[in-house]
């Protein structure tokens, strides 16, 4: 029965992974925390490796339509692999919940203009 | 400033950003490459997921090191979420770019709320 649900959480990161473009460590880590009782820190591991397959998945079927933008894919992957580097090793300085708030209050913002932009036309 | 050196000063501060709030980055990463370099939604959900690769390789390493990661779940995890990302992306190619820009809107007000109440 575990084995099965693991499956169904699996599915639905695998399907808004595919559907919006993200890692989607956003949906399963909060499902490994509450669901399995994994530690927050073993929860966020394992969607890191989760991320790779599912993320490559998603590049082939956007692959074969021409939609991978491999130029500036490589250019932001180097940047964001360096900065991914540096924050690991500053996050128990910053008061990541203070900063968490202030970022989720920017994303509502920016997802609401999104919904509401008239389609150019 | 050249278009390129652009690009990797937007992934390092995406992949600061992601490494302290614990995310892939891809929320931030979509709008950024929308609005500010004008590249259209399909393309910005397919490129965002290439550079969620390499960010994710190098996480998942580190993590790996530190023992935090349970590789027989996380396999698990994978055999669901590989068959979920080709169904999640053939959906998004059958929806117009208007719609998906909106239903992304709608994710990230979800998500946003997410990291506000939690």
């Amino acid at each position: 029965m575990t084995i099965f649900i693991i499956f169904i959480m699996g599915l639905v990161t695998g399907i808004l992974s595919g559907l919006f473009g993200v890692g989607g460590g956003i949906i399963l880590i909060p499902m490994l925390v509450l669901i399995l009782n994994i530690p927050q820190h073993n929860a966020q591991g394992i969607s890191m490796l989760m991320m790779i397959p599912t993320a490559i998945v998603g590049i082939y079927h956007f692959n074969k339509d021409k939609l991978v933008n491999y130029n500036m894919a490589g250019y932001m992957a180097a940047g964001a692999v360096v900065g991914a580097l540096i924050s690991a090793n500053f996050v128990q300085y910053i008061p990541a919940e203070i900063l968490k708030k202030f970022f989720g209050l920017f994303i509502i913002c920016v997802g609401a203009r999104m919904i509401w932009t008239k389609p150019k036309k | 400033m050249q278009q390129s050196a652009k690009f990797i000063l937007v992934g390092f501060t995406v992949g600061i950003l992601s490494g302290l709030l614990g995310l892939g980055g891809g929320v931030f990463l979509i709008p950024v490459m929308v609005t500010a370099f004008a590249v259209a939604q399909h393309n910005a959900h397919a490129t965002s997921l290439a550079v969620v690769v390499p960010t994710a390789i190098v996480s998942a390493v580190i993590y790996g090191l530190h023992g935090f990661i349970d590789f027989s779940i996380t396999l698990n995890i994978i055999v669901g979420s590989i068959v979920g990302a080709s169904l999640g992306a053939r959906l998004a190619q059958k929806i117009p770019a208007a719609q998906l820009k909106r239903l992304f809107g709608l994710f990230m007000v979800v998500v946003g709320l997410r990291m506000i109440y939690s």
